[in-house]
């Protein structure tokens, strides 16, 4: 008799293990579908760790950060999935055509094709600020400046096609300079620093990368030019400045892009950070004899540009 | 479904991580983006700079229509440009003698560039073409703890574009009145361990249109027609290593007139067959980010060759013969009797001198506060000349220097250097030191205060000359006798009774006290600078008196002090550029020599007061520039510039140019035109009354194109 009712309270225990299990698996599986992000990182183990911390602190408790591997990629389903540079984007999109993707550390003229083509499900925070701004960042620092020199290949000449629209209206002007080859980049340099105030760089891997940039920033200083941008990064090699877009700040606007996809199911459309500072080579701009504004106040000449010109367009 | 993975959030490390992503690595990822522009490869900021400098871009050269390398320094406040002789080009930091000039140290890529032993500036065959300078640097004031001995009154230092930085091709044609001609072709190339760039130039020139000789209207051979190659190379080995390898030819004539400059009765012009040439090395070492030195070993050889025919008449042969001095006056109507066969040769003035010089410079950066310059010079002249020198000698220069710079509060730096030299032409050496203190007020102002000393050493040929020409090629038969007959100048005296040669010369000495102000205005549309400096110098011992073959009467015999004070600004408007300068001299000099007499035992204080005039014949008292440069429609961009200097003598420099320019970018290349036109605003002639030019408007074209 005992051993029946023995088997009895086992049947029940392990049935009341099983609903709960179910029920836990079945909470636990509706979590994975509602607050879990994916992390494909980049390589470089710092700015992969510094940008994970800053996304777990944006997404707050309710989300899980999940870093992912690139095969590991293709099983995501619906989750959303944050990758950390063009080639973690490119490796994620090879193995999860279908993923909802925001990249993060990517330039405008890398994701803009990929962005347009799947509008909601592949966004991203683009790296850096827009050219316009970094224009207006040589503006305040050389308030004298009124051309501006542009170099590029004939394939990545349309990166600045915007910007060149854009310069009449804060009374600036540009010239861009087609280089072919190899061969011809400081002869073509040199052509370009005798027409512009300043240099402008926009993030161009085919002409500004670590192996070109000694020539190119040793020949503008010689002539007395500055060069603005290509990125943050270069400003320690010898650029005078560029903008970027603080990290923090990105990790904030990655939250609430994730916040607004889990929310309606798509992200919001692919943007600049609409916050930024400027990083500056102080050593090089006394040694040019540029007196320098701090960072804050060039920012502000630059924002108030912006708007005085959005201004006039409004009237 | 959705599958469980482990979470590797807890690996995130211990790492501090920060806001500020400064010490993380960005978007070149597993990139090296080299560091660039280090702190040894950049230039000192104005504000720490312990003196005051002009610099002239090379772009601002081409922006004012400047044809001629001399020329450039109208632009530096305190330095005037004249012409003596045939046309030959003169130029000084305030003033003192317009014959050869050889107060100011010239350096070109930091090799010594004046004459060796006749350490005269030749500004005509600098082998330097004004479209390959970056930039010219003037540092005002006496500055031997940097630049050695002869850094006098200042030092001009034009550096040359970097190979680097010119490759690609360029052509450039300019053609102008005076029969003015400039050609200049460039081409280069960059490769990963070797640069280069090849460089021709020729430059022709009329002269002055006429002199005046006898009241009349007389041509002025006084022109020049010289080429110049340069190859410029840097062998980039590692990043630790480079070497610089230059060669330069000059090859040309400097025309010369024989009113001006024909000895013993010219019968043609003494032109100047140059032919000289240079080789330099620097070998370049940066052992670490705060170490860096160089061995520089450069060697130039300057051939001069100068014959002209003369013709001395019968009663001056016969003067000779008899031991009566010729060109004394009392001598001269026996000794210039007309009739009589005269006697005709030919004469030289050719000259041949080298320079060997050797400087090691080492720069140790002990922090961001402490900077350590030291170095050693050696330098070895050699002369060869049969006319000013009766065979060949040397002279030999050593040299050690060194100079601190501490800043030991952010808003103090102070320098303090010295020049410990020894010369032969002398046989002593001599201490100059150099102490500097910069207050920066803010970061874009700073205040300096400067005391210096320095000395100029008697040159080789002010010191030891045997001057004589030998007759060669004489005839007719009668005086076959004087075939390499040497005519010393111990047999003409002009005036016997002021001839000082054979007097050991000794040398010229300079303190200099300097306050300057430099300061950065940024203003919202624009930026003005500034430089004012005031400067108080005592100038002791000066060497003065005539050197002329029949005339030598040079020695330490005058005294000068300089006060005044010089203003450089420019401000730049998006578009407009104006720069302005200006220099005032208050030169106050007297006799303080030995004692001067007539034949007949009086005291010559004509003499006297003539010897203190000719120190202050480049002395002008109010001088400088006003330039304006201005981009306009139609991508022409003009300039104005006006220069003036008041007064050389009798007349005062004024002149207003003007340049026109239409630059055309194409994918492929950049091309110019321009129109240059230089004003002449008073039509008296400048510091002699040979300088003559018809038109007061002179023109010029130009043309070029880069690829």
């Amino acid at each position: 008799m005992a051993v029946r009712s023995l088997t009895w309270a086992a049947h029940i225990f392990i049935l009341v293990v099983l609903i709960v299990l179910a029920g836990t698996a079945s909470a636990q599986a509706q979590n994975n579908d509602r607050s879990t992000v994916y992390l494909a990182r980049s390589g470089n183990t710092a700015l992969d760790q510094h940008i994970q911390t800053l996304l777990e602190k944006s997404l707050g408790s309710e989300r899980d950060l999940i870093v992912i591997s690139d095969e590991q990629a293709a099983l995501t389903e619906n989750a959303p999935i944050v990758t950390i540079g063009p080639g973690a984007f490119s490796r994620v999109r090879q193995a999860n055509r279908n993923a909802p993707i925001l990249a993060l550390m990517v330039e405008k003229d890398f994701l803009e094709g990929f962005a347009r083509r799947s509008q909601g499900r592949i966004s991203g925070i683009y790296h850096g600020v827009p050219l316009i701004r970094q224009a207006l960042i040589g503006k305040a620092i050389l308030p004298q400046a009124t051309r501006i020199a542009l170099i590029a290949t004939t394939s990545t000449a349309e990166l600045y096609d915007t910007l060149i629209g854009q310069l009449s209206e804060y009374n600036l002007e540009a010239r861009l300079f087609v280089v072919n080859d190899d061969k011809q980049l400081i002869p073509t340099l040199i052509r370009a620093l005798s027409y512009g105030d300043f240099l402008l760089a926009a993030p161009d891997n085919a002409i500004y990368n670590p192996r070109t940039i000694k020539h190119i920033l040793l020949t503008a200083y010689r002539r007395n030019r500055i060069v603005i941008g290509p990125s943050q990064a270069y400003v320690k090699a010898g650029s005078l400045a560029s903008g970027y877009a603080p990290f923090p700040v990105m990790a904030e606007i990655a939250a609430n892009y994730l916040q607004v996809f889990f929310e309606i199911g798509h992200f919001p459309e692919a943007d600049y950070t609409g916050i930024f500072r400027v990083e500056i080579n102080q050593q090089v701009a006394r040694s040019l004899n540029i007196p320098l504004a701090p960072p804050e106040k060039i920012i502000q000449t630059v924002e108030q540009r912006l708007e005085s010109r959005e201004g006039q367009t409004d009237e | 479904m959705s599958v469980l993975f482990s979470s590797t959030i807890a690996e995130v490390a211990a790492q501090p991580l920060l806001d500020e992503p400064e010490q993380i690595g960005f978007y070149g990822f597993n990139d090296e983006i080299p560091e660039v522009l280090t702190t040894t490869r950049l230039r000192q900021p104005k504000t720490r700079v312990p003196g005051t400098t002009t610099v002239i871009d090379g772009e601002m050269i081409r922006d004012l229509g400047i044809m001629s390398l001399v020329e450039v320094f109208r632009l530096v406040p305190g330095m005037v440009v004249a012409e003596v002789g045939s046309s030959t080009p003169v130029t000084t930091y305030h003033g003192t003698v317009h014959y050869e000039q050889r107060r100011m140290q010239v350096l070109v890529d930091g090799r010594t560039a004046h004459r060796a032993t006749l350490s005269d500036m030749d500004w005509q065959t600098m082998p330097v073409p004004m479209e390959i300078i970056e930039r010219i640097e003037v540092s005002r004031g006496p500055n031997s703890a940097a630049y050695g001995i002869n850094a006098f009154l200042g030092t001009i230092n034009i550096i040359t574009r970097n190979p680097a930085d010119t490759s690609g091709a360029e052509v450039r044609v300019i053609r102008g009145t005076r029969n003015y001609t400039r050609t200049f072709a460039s081409v280069g190339d960059v490769n990963e361990s070797y640069d280069w760039r090849l460089a021709y130039e020729k430059r022709k020139f009329g002269g002055f249109d006429y002199q005046i000789e006898d009241d009349e209207r007389t041509p002025f051979n006084d022109g020049h027609d010289i080429n110049t190659f340069n190859y410029d190379s840097r062998l980039k080995v590692n990043s630790r290593f480079n070497a610089d390898i230059r060669v330069g030819v000059v090859d040309g004539v400097n025309e010369e007139d024989r009113y001006k400059n024909g000895e013993l009765g010219a019968t043609g012009d003494p032109n100047i067959d140059v032919r000289d040439y240079y080789l330099q090395t620097q070998l370049n070492f940066t052992t670490s980010q705060s170490h860096f030195f160089h061995f520089q070993v450069s060697f130039e050889n300057y051939d001069r060759r100068q014959r002209w025919p003369i013709s001395i008449p019968e009663s001056a042969v016969d003067c000779l013969a008899n031991d009566v001095l010729v060109f004394h006056r009392p001598n001269q109507s026996l000794c210039f009797q007309p009739g009589g066969t005269p006697l005709t040769a030919e004469v030289n003035a050719d000259s041949e001198d080298s320079r060997l010089e050797f400087e090691l410079q080492d720069t140790f950066l002990f922090s961001d506060d402490l900077k350590l310059v030291t170095g050693l010079g050696f330098r070895k002249d050699t002369y060869r000349s049969e006319t000013f020198f009766n065979g060949r000698g040397n002279n030999y220069q050593s040299r050690v220097f060194g100079n601190i710079e501490y800043t030991p509060i952010t808003w103090l730096t102070l320098n303090g250097g010295g020049n410990w030299e020894r010369t032969t032409t002398t046989d002593e050496g001599y201490f100059s030191p150099r102490v500097a203190a910069n207050f920066r007020l803010g970061n874009n102002h700073a205040l300096r205060f400067v005391y210096s000393k320095a000395v100029r050493t008697p040159d080789g040929f002010e010191q030891n000359p045997d001057y004589g020409f030998t007759l060669k090629n004489v005839s007719p038969g009668k005086y076959s006798a004087y075939e390499g007959y040497r005519v010393e100048s111990t047999a003409i005296w002009n005036n016997p009774n002021l001839v000082t040669l054979g007097r050991d010369l000794e040398e010229e000495r300079i303190i200099s006290r300097e306050i300057s102000y430099f300061g950065l205005f940024p203003l919202k549309n624009s930026q003005i600078s500034l430089e004012v400096r005031v400067f108080k110098d005592k100038l002791r011992d000066m060497i003065s008196g005539v050197i002329k073959f029949d005339d030598w009467s040079i020695d330490n015999n005058v005294d000068i002090d300089q006060k005044g004070f010089e203003v450089e600004a420019a401000l730049e408007y998006p578009g407009t550029t104006i720069r302005a300068s200006y220099g005032y001299l208050d030169q106050d000099d007297w006799y303080n020599g030995a004692q001067i007499y007539y034949d007949d035992g009086s005291i010559n204080n004509h003499e006297k007061q003539y010897n203190v005039e000719l120190l202050g014949r480049l002395s002008a008292m109010h001088s400088g520039s006003l330039a304006l440069i201005q981009n306009l429609p139609f991508g022409l961009k003009g300039s104005t510039a006006y220069y003036w200097a008041d007064r050389f003598r009798n007349s005062r420099f004024e002149r207003i140019d003007f340049r026109l320019a239409k630059r055309i970018f194409q994918p492929r290349y950049s091309a110019e035109v321009a129109l240059t036109v230089q004003h002449y605003i008073n039509d008296e002639p400048d510091i002699s009354t040979d300088n003559n030019i018809e038109d007061q408007n002179q023109l010029f074209l130009e043309a070029g194109i880069r690829f």
